[in-house]
This record gives C-alpha cells, structure tokens and sequence, in this order.
C-alpha cells in the first residue's frame, strides 16, 4: 500500500514537471511565425499559391491554427487585402493557400505577409498572435524602361455578364494612351505613371473569336498592343432530361441542352455531357449534345440513378434523374395493320405489336375517323391485336389507325399506325321525298322529288324509278326510270285517279316506296289568299284542319316566284301540325311568296285547303303608274294607269295617291291639302281600291294649266315622288274664233278677186308703158310741119369717120379670146393691169369715136376705158372687165367719174344725150353676169345719136388728171 | 557518268516539251499565271472581307493599319522599284515562288482558328487555288529550266506562336498576311505581265536556256 502510494505520488510530480516543462518549452519559442513563405503565380488565373509552414510548433501533433494574412499591392504600406485562413496544422508541414486578385498579376507588384495564432482550446495560453513573417514580393511584369505597351490579361476567358478588370503598361511611352472596346473607347483610372486599369462591368457575349480591346498613341495613331477578351455564355442547365426504352436493351436519355458556349481560337470546346449512374457506378461521355443511349444490362436492374453532367472550362453543372425502368416504357408502334370482313356497316381490324415480355400488356387505342366524326375505342393487347368496328355507314370512307401503351405504368403513346377503308353500299334506307303539281284544267301532272341526303341513301344513286297504277280501272303498271340527278317528271294522265310510286336506286338496291295519288276530282274550289307578314326568319302560318282523318298536310310555293322555273319547294307535315315556319335562303324582301296549304287524306289524296300570300318584308314602290290623261275638257279630265301591275310589286298597293297642282288655293271637294316633299302645297286625292285605276279630276277653270302626278301607297310608304305632268283645260268658247277669222278671210278673197280684175287699170296708174318713139305723136307732127325730110338718123346716114370694131362677148369670157388659154384670177388681173396702162409708147392719142352713153348704167366710165382713151393693142384681153368687176375702188372711182362728168361736160356740147330709165343691162346680152351691169355695153348694139368728141368725154391720160387709173393702180408701182 | 546520266534525268521534267515540235514556249504557261494571279486577287478580296470580319473591330475597319510587330517572318513584296526593275527572270520568279510557299504554309495556319464551316470551306478552296498557282509558277520556271527553289533546313516556315504571342498580336498576324497576300498577288500580277512581254517570241527564249543548261 505504501509502495502503491510512493508511485502514485512520483507519477504526479513527473507528470506535473511533463507539465511545467512544457509550458517552459514554448514560451521560449514564441511567437510561432510563419516561415518559408513562398509565392507562386498563375497568370492565367490571376492567382497567387501561398505556401508557408510554422517551425516552432512543439510535439508532433495536430494545432488548430489561424494565419492572418496581408496582401499589399504597388507598395507594402497599400494593403488592398487581409483575411484569415483557419486550418489544423503539425510542426513543419507545409500550409497552401491561394488568392485570386481581380486586377491582372501583370499589372502591379504584389507583396505578401502573414501572422499566425493557436487557436486551440487546450492550449488557451498560446491563443496570441505571432510577428508578421516579412513581405514577399510578386513581381510578374518587368516593363520598367520597355518602348512596348502591355495589355493585361492576355487572352482572358470569362463568362458571359461578370466583371473584369484590365490595365495597360506603358513602359517608357510618353504618349496618351486611349483604350477601346470593339471600336468604343474604355476610360479607367491611372495607378502609377506607367499604369492604368480598366473594369469592365457585365461584359457581353458578342462573338466566338472574342471581343478585341485595344489601346493606341493619340499622337502617332496606331495600334500599340490589345488583347482579346473570350467571353462565354453561361452554360445552362439541362433542361427537361428524360430517359426511357422502347425494347429493354437500350435506354435513350433526352434533354434539352441550351445555348452552346463554345469559342473560337481553341479557347473552349462546345459543354461536355456525362451521364453517371449512380447504382452501377457507370459513367458514359455522350457524344451528342441532346441525347445519349445507355446499353441495358442483363443484370435486371430496375432502378436507375442517373446524374446528367455538362461542363465547360468555367462551370459545371448537373441535373438527376431517378427512375423505374418499367415505368419508362415507350413502346414502338404497332405494325401489320389490317381489315378484315368488311360490310356496309363494319369491319374487324387487326394489328401486331412488337413484344416487351410475357409480363407486359399493353393499352391500344384505335381511333376511326369518319364523315367528320372521330371514335376512340381502347383495347388490352399482349401480341395481337384485334377489334370490331361496328355501326359503321355505308358508302363510308374511315380512317382507323392504332396507337399503344404500357398498360400497367402508363408513360408514353406510340406513333400512331394506320390506315384507310371504305364501307360498301347499301340500299337507301328511306323513301324519296314526293310531291307533285298539277295544272288546272289539263291531266298533267309534274312530279317532284328531293334527293336522298347521304344518310339515308347509302351510296350513289343511279336512277328514281315511277311505277303509275290507275286506280279506277284495272290496267298494266306504267313504269318509268328516271336516271339520277333528275328530280323531277311530267307524268300526262286522263281523268282517272292514278297512284303513283317513285323509288330510288342505288348500286345495292331499291328505296321504300313513296306514294302519293292523283284524284280524278281535284275539286280545288276558289278559295281567297289569305295575306300574312313575314319576317326575315321566314313566314309563320297556319290552317284548320278540315277534316279529321288526315295524314298529313304539305306547303309548296315557290322560292322564285318570278322565274320561270319558279324552283318549286315543299314541306310534308304530320297529321297533328296546323301551324308551321316556312323559311328560305333565298327569300328576299319586296317579293311576294305565295304559299299553298293541301291536307293529304287517309288515301294519299291531297286538297288545297288555304292560301297565303306575303313579303319577308315589304319595300317602298319603286316606279309610280304610267298616266295617261283622256277626255280632256275645258272642266275636267280623266287619268288611267290601267297598265300598271299591282302584283308585281315590292309590297300590298293598298291605293293611290293622285296629287294636283294648280294655281287655285282651295282644293275641289273631295281633295285635301298636302305637302310635299319639297315645300310645294297641292291637292291630294286618296284612291283606296289598288283595282281602280282611273281617276277623273273636275270642276276645273277653262284655260289654265294643271300638273298631276299619280303614286301607288301602301301600309307604311308611298312611291317615289316624280315629275308632275302638265295639262292645259282647253278655252270654253272657241267658236269665236270662227267669227272672226271667216269674215276676214273672205274679205281678202274678195279684195284679191278685184284686184286682178282691174290689174290694166292698175297697170296703167302705176306702172304704164314706154311710148315709142316711131309712133310718138310729136314725130308725126314735126314731120308733117317743120321738115318733111327730116327723119331719125339712121345708122345708114351716119359717115363714121372711124370705125372701132368691138368685141361681142357671147358666151364664156373665157372663150371670146379665140385660141387663147383661160387664164386664171391673178393672171387676170395682171393682164389687166399691164393692159390698162396707157403708156406713152403705146398711146396713140385721143382719137374719134362714135359713144352711147347710157350714164345710168354708168357708161361714162366704161366709155372712157373701153372706148375712149385706151385703144388696147389687138393683143389686149377683153379681160380686163373681169378686173374692172372685182374691184370695189373701181367701182368707187366710176362713181366718181360718173359724177365728174355730169359735172364737168359743159350743157353746149352736148347735144343729145338720151337718157333711157328702162334700159336692161341685160338687154343687150343675156349671158352676161350680173357684174356686167358695170360693163359698158358695147358701142354696136345701140344705134348712135350722135358723135361726141373724145376729148371732150373723156380727157387725156395724165398723172395728174386720170382719177380711175390712180385708183385703180392703188399703191402699185406698175405706173411708173 | 552515271551521275552526269542521273542529273540528265533529273532534269528532263523540268523541260518540259523538249522533244515536241512547234513548241509553244512559255507563252501561254505565264499568260495562263498571270490569269492565274488576278483570280486569286479577286478571290482573296472576298475571303479577307470575311475573314477580317470575323476578326472584328478594329481589324474590319477601313483604315486599319497596325504595325508589324508578329509579322516579319512574312515575306515582304514591297520592294524597291529599282530593285524590281532590275531582277532577272530567274530570281523574279524565285521570289515569287518562294513567297507563296510561305505565304501558303501561313495561310493554312488560319484555318485552325476559324469556327465557321463557312469560313474553313472559304480558306480551304483558297488554299487550293493558291496552291495552284504555286504548281503554275513551277511550271514557268521549269519551262524556262530555272531549278526550284530548295528550302534550306531549319527555315521552314512556322506559324506556332511564342509563349508571350497573344491572340490579338495573332490576329494582326493574321490581318498582315492576308495584306501582304494581296500584295504580292498584285506584284504577281505585274512580274507576269513583264515576263509575258519579255517572252515574245517565246521560242528563242526557250532555245537560249536549253543552251544555258547545257544541252
């Protein structure tokens, strides 16, 4: 016991100078600084790797540290960085760490220090901080006394919207330095002389060769260095990553891989794909982006684990996927799709389907599509599948087709696998639609029928079969076949009563028939058209049953009542209906439809029962009545419209309106006072019955004018408002006239009758004859007293002592020039000119000549041209009276010299001057123009009184004396 | 003399034609490496708008002139005009062969970086057609028996970047060799156009060198 207690005491004070020793130990070697620090850089990842290890840790064991560590940037005193780095830690291991800078290591100089701590709370004691290890400096770059200007990071790769920082070195460049950024300049801040940083914030994804940034000299504007910025999209997630099988031996994994975060310049490959099952502890590279297959085992593993990995340079991401693989099953479609027995009316069809395992059912779906319905049917299938497609229609085009699923873990559908029938035809399933017209008075009768709808007659109908049976007496069957799509047929039967039997046909067989019987008494007595109104929906009527053994009643009319064709229309009714709707496309308001309702008797027999008739909706008239006014008097007059239709109307005429207008106040009795349109008061009269169309307006003023127009009215409107038509009453006493204007005929009669009775009276006071001379009394007295030898000279007695021998013009003017050739208008005239010109060479002088002058057909100037003074040459065109006519100065000039002559010619000299008032200019020659009452007639066709001396008549041609010459030359210069 | 027979024999493809008569001489092979070279320029005008877009600014831009700071091992085609004048046939077309050799070798390192399937069928058939005018250069030499040039061991053209190379100084690279391609296609143009001048007629000429070599 004693020794026991002398151990435990020695175990206690060994233990206790353990202890104290100890605490001796390390208090000697405080404080535990970090040694051997060593820096490394990453350029590329801007990193620094810290690497350090604490010598003076005592014992072998583990010691909770922490490292405070300072990170100073350009100078030590610029701490840009200080943190803690906790970790556990044995004496001389070597402690990592590493620290990303956001600036470019390139950049600036970095320096590095760290303290370190215990922190372990068995040695409390030693919780203090150590010395700081002394600064390590990071200096990547060197450009100190470098021409070259550094852009940094070089070649960067970052993702698509985070930040980066970037800087430039310019060495010994003296020069501003611009940055830009694809063509836009960067601005950022200088951190030494040499140095300038540039964050960029959210940089873009532009292209896949990066995105340039560049840096210049403003001064020689040139491109001094740049680095190319590789920008990522970010990788996304996989989405909507599904797997399944179709066959047990492979498993097809999808998803949806998102954007592509490949780059160019080798800088990063398209986002791998890794599909890693967790269970088998397989992993598969998939070398597609979107799909990967994963071979089955035999291993008969049914739950899968997989985790779906991409990654790119700068991410990594990863989506899972936990499943049973027999609830993944998608089976393949079904194959060898048939149809068997086909009828009218089904069909059986039958497919295959590949096998998953005798444990495996599967859910078919069949669907038939058909006429524009779709019927889904759903079928248990193991291998072979089959089933009955009943109620199908004849005549049918189907579609059926087949699709399948796992039916005990549904997942997903097949493809579908299908194809096309046809159902045969069958008989029309129901009868015809029959009804017929019949024309009054005659056996004709038209039979109409509506073709079968689709439904109902199960195929193409080929032809409508008629079978007549004569019901009152016993006679052969008439048959007739009318091939389809007719609707209709004229049948002529005599007065019995016929029933007839109309079937349809089609490739399969005949229809019911229907049956319809043609009496032999119609006895369609008049019955009165009943108005009704219709509305746009159509006409709503009704009827009462005459009798009470009916099958049925039947409306027809017609929808075109103005067609020829008419297209008639009916509509059968049961037995219990009296009222109906009768609506139509093609009803169109302002038509009139008139509508007839027949009861079919037990026997098939059909009688009009009612008539309708009325508009959709009614219209205003178009057109007023065409007016005629008869039996007009000076008090009334009568106007008919008897032409104008009331049926044919837009609505029920329910009258006329006749409005007169006058210039009377009062409207006649019978008329009152309206207004029209344009603010005109006449008088209206109302005519209430649509059939009177004749309208006598009375108690009229003789001699006055009336205007009338006529317009049909109906229940809510009138016709259009025309043009009045004037009337004029005639004057009430027109015999009057007749008293007047007699007596005043007959007296000018009687006036004229006197008149030509005393016409030699007359003659003789107003005009009387010339006396002649031979026979003058005078003459017979002066020759019987004075001188009995005396008598009038004659042409004989005359010694001419010159001889001028003119030209009678006989005939054309023209022609009196012998062999000469007409000569037109100008020429005439300038041979005028030319030869009325009295030259001196030519001018002969005044020489005697023998003249008639007759001045009042102003021959004093036809003598002095003609006979006087211009002795033409035997070559002078007589012609020149064509110029004397066609100038109105000559004229003028005559004149003038006619005056001069009368003026001048002293009384002495002139002898005998006979003077004839009734001398004819045309009596000398007939075929002269009217013109020539200017010319002179010629000498030879008067008998000469007397010579006169030529000077005398017509003085020499002078410039200053000729009057007509210088008028007739005018301005010309041919005399000169 | 069995190595004068063998050096005959090496050099009988280079005269081409040489027991034809009626030779056409070296006419229509320079006029057809004149074509030759003018196609390609209208070629390369094309590429380079794409590729140079695909470069992106500033290398698309019309006034783009960086300096030539990766680019010296390219060979240069200004020269001198002297110079030029100067040059013989022989060392005119040396050039000219020796250029698109390294020009060529250069070029297929672009494809390399180009992502576009576009882009790499657009060099690709470039290539093809440069190296034809390579063959076509050949052809002229051999018809005018000047020998190909040999590449001297250990200056193979290389187009591997050093480790302090950045893809934007690649990209200059690449904008300098496309400028300097167009350059020599256009200097190309002008020493075939010359030689075609100077060929005329092209049968003494062809004459003169079978005697220069020896025959």
């Amino acid at each position: 016991m004693a020794l026991f207690a002398v151990f435990q005491t020695t175990f206690l004070l060994t233990l206790l100078s353990l202890r104290t020793h100890q605490s001796e130990v390390l208090a000697e070697h405080l404080p535990l600084t970090p040694e051997a620090l060593k820096v490394s850089v990453n350029s590329a990842q801007q990193c620094l790797h810290l690497q350090w290890t604490v010598h003076n840790l005592p014992y072998n064991q583990e010691f909770k540290m922490i490292f405070q560590i300072q990170i100073s940037r350009t100078e030590t005193s610029n701490v840009i960085w200080m943190g803690n780095y906790s970790t556990t830690m044995k004496r001389n291991e070597t402690v990592h760490w590493s620290w990303e800078s956001e600036l470019p290591l390139e950049c600036a100089a970095h320096f590095v220090r760290i303290r370190s701590v215990v922190d372990d709370a068995r040695f409390p004691e030693w919780n203090f901080w150590s010395s700081w290890s002394s600064w390590q400096e990071v200096n990547v770059q060197d450009s100190t006394g470098q021409d070259t200007l550094f852009v940094f990071p070089k070649d960067k790769l970052v993702e698509e919207g985070s930040n980066i920082t970037i800087c430039y070195i310019s060495g010994n460049i003296q020069n501003d330095i611009s940055c830009y950024l694809e063509g836009e300049q960067i601005h950022g801040e200088q951190l030494d002389p040499h140095v300038s940083t540039f964050k960029l914030e959210n940089v873009p994804f532009i292209r896949k060769g990066g995105t340039n940034i560049y840096c210049e000299e403003k001064q020689r504007k040139a491109i001094s260095n740049g680095t190319v910025l590789f920008v990522s999209k970010v990788l996304e997630e996989p989405k909507d990553f599904s797997c399944e099988t179709r066959d047990f031996k492979t498993l097809i994994c999808t998803w949806d891989p998102g954007a592509n975060t490949a780059l160019d310049w080798s800088k990063q490959p398209s986002q791998s794909y890794t599909l890693f099952e967790s269970y088998s502890g397989k992993k598969k590279h998939c070398e597609e982006k979107n799909r990967c297959n994963w071979q089955i085992t035999q291993d008969s593993q049914e739950i899968y684990n997989f985790t779906l990995i991409t990654e790119n340079y700068l991410r990594k991401r990863s989506v899972n996927l936990l499943f049973n693989l027999t609830h993944r099953v998608h089976p393949m479609s079904p194959f060898s799709v048939q149809f068997e027995n086909i009828s009218a009316t089904s069909a059986v069809m039958t497919w295959k389907v590949h096998s998953l395992g005798d444990y495996f059912t599967l859910l078919c779906q069949v669907e038939l599509h058909g006429e524009g319905k779709m019927i889904q049917h759903n079928v248990s299938v193991k291998a072979n599948g089959k089933y009955l497609l009943n109620e199908l229609e004849p005549n049918t085009e189907y579609v059926a087709q087949v699709h399948c699923a796992d039916d005990n873990h549904f997942w997903k559908w097949s493809e579908w696998s299908g194809r096309d029938f046809t159902t045969p035809e069958a008989a029309p399933s129901e009868a015809p639609d029959v009804w017929r017209t019949m024309k009054s008075g005659s056996h004709n009768v038209t039979l109409f029928w509506k073709p079968l709808s689709k439904f109902h007659a199960n195929g193409k109908i080929l032809f409508y079969n008629v079978a007549v049976e004569n019901l009152d007496k016993p006679s052969r069957l008439e048959h007739r076949s009318i091939p389809a799509p007719a609707n209709s047929t004229e049948l002529t039967l005599d007065g019995c009563s016929y029933q007839i039997r109309v079937t349809a046909s089609n490739s399969a067989g005949a229809s019911p028939a229907a049956v319809i019987v043609v009496s032999a008494a119609p006895g369609n007595k008049e019955i009165e058209e009943e108005i009704i109104e219709g509305t746009e929906d159509g006409f709503s009527m009704s009827w009462k049953p005459q009798s009470g053994d009916v099958m049925g009643y039947v409306v027809e009319w017609c929808d075109r009542p103005q067609d020829p064709l008419c297209d008639f229309q009916w509509k059968k009714l049961g037995p219990n209906t009296t009222s109906t709707v009768i609506s139509s496309d093609a009803f169109r308001p302002g038509v009139q439809y008139n509508f007839r309702i027949y009861e079919l008797s037990t026997k098939r027999i059909a009688h009009l029962l009612e008539r309708k008739t009325g508009y959709t909706r009614e219209l205003a008239p178009s057109d007023n009545p065409h007016v005629v006014t008869n039996n007009l008097t000076s008090h009334s007059f009568t106007l008919s419209w008897k032409n104008y239709s009331t049926k044919s109307q837009p609505a029920f005429i329910r009258g006329y309106h006749v409005y007169l207008k006058s210039k009377e106040e009062q409207c006649q009795p019978g008329a009152e006072k309206a207004v029209l349109p344009d603010d005109t008061v006449c008088c209206q009269y109302k005519i209430d019955n649509p059939e009177q169309k004749t309208f006598t307006v009375e108690n009229l003023k003789p001699e006055s004018f009336y205007e009338f127009l006529v317009t049909p009215h109906t229940s809510f409107s009138e016709g259009p408002s025309g043009t009045f038509t004037k009337v004029r009453t005639p004057d009430e006493y027109p015999y009057m006239l007749v008293h007047v204007i007699v007596p005043v005929v007959i007296c000018v009669v009687l006036l004229v009758c006197g008149c030509l009775l005393k016409s030699q009276w007359m003659k003789d006071k107003c005009y009387p004859d010339i006396p002649d001379p031979y026979k003058s009394s005078v003459l017979s007295l002066i020759k019987s007293k004075e001188n009995p030898h005396r008598t009038i000279m004659s042409i004989s007695d005359c010694i001419p002592d010159a001889i001028e021998v003119v030209n009678k013009q006989e005939g054309s003017k023209i022609q009196s020039l012998g062999t000469r050739k007409s000569l037109t208008e100008p020429e005439l005239t300038k041979l005028s000119y030319l030869y009325l010109l009295p030259t001196e060479k030519n001018y002969s002088g005044p020489g005697p000549c023998i003249c008639f002058e007759n001045y009042t057909y102003n021959q004093a100037a036809s003598d002095c041209a003609s006979c006087g003074h211009a002795p033409v040459s035997p070559e002078a065109p007589p012609s020149q009276w064509g110029l004397l006519t066609s100038s109105e100065n000559l004229l003028k000039a005559l004149e003038k010299n006619y005056m001069n002559s009368l003026g001048e010619i002293p009384a002495g000299e002139t002898t005998l001057n006979y003077v004839s008032q009734l001398a004819s200019p045309m009596s000398g020659d007939k075929d002269s123009l009217s013109t020539n009452a200017l010319v002179p007639p010629p000498c030879s066709e008067y008998k000469m009184q007397m010579a006169v001396p030529l000077c005398l008549a017509s003085p020499p041609p002078t410039e200053n004396s000729d009057l007509s010459s210088i008028t007739l030359l005018g301005p010309s210069e041919h005399y000169r | 003399m069995l190595a004068c027979l063998c050096t005959v024999l090496w050099h009988l493809p280079a005269v081409p034609a040489l027991n034809r008569t009626g030779d056409p001489g070296p006419g229509p092979s320079i006029q057809k490496t004149y074509d030759l070279t003018r196609y390609l320029e209208h070629q390369l005008r094309s590429l380079a708008g794409t590729y140079l877009n695909y470069l992106g600014p500033p290398f698309n831009e019309p006034d783009f002139n960086p300096p030539r700071l990766g680019a010296d091992t390219l060979p240069r085609a200004t020269v001198n005009l002297e110079v030029w004048r100067s040059l013989n046939d022989k060392l005119r077309l040396t050039q000219n062969y020796e250029a698109y050799s390294h020009l060529l070798c250069y070029l297929r390192g672009l494809n390399r970086q180009a992502a576009t399937a576009e882009l790499r069928h657009s060099l690709a058939h470039f290539c093809t057609s440069l190296q034809g005018l390579l063959g076509s250069i050949a052809g002229v030499m051999a018809t005018l028996g000047y020998p190909l040039p040999q590449p001297l061991p250990g200056t193979e053209p290389t187009w591997t970047p050093g480790p302090a190379h950045s893809d934007f100084l690649q990209k200059m690279d690449d904008f300098w060799l496309l400028k300097e391609l167009q350059t020599w296609l256009w200097r190309s143009a002008k020493d075939f156009n010359r030689l075609k001048k100077k060929m005329q007629p092209p049968a003494a000429a062809v004459t003169l060198h079978l005697e220069a070599h020896g025959f």
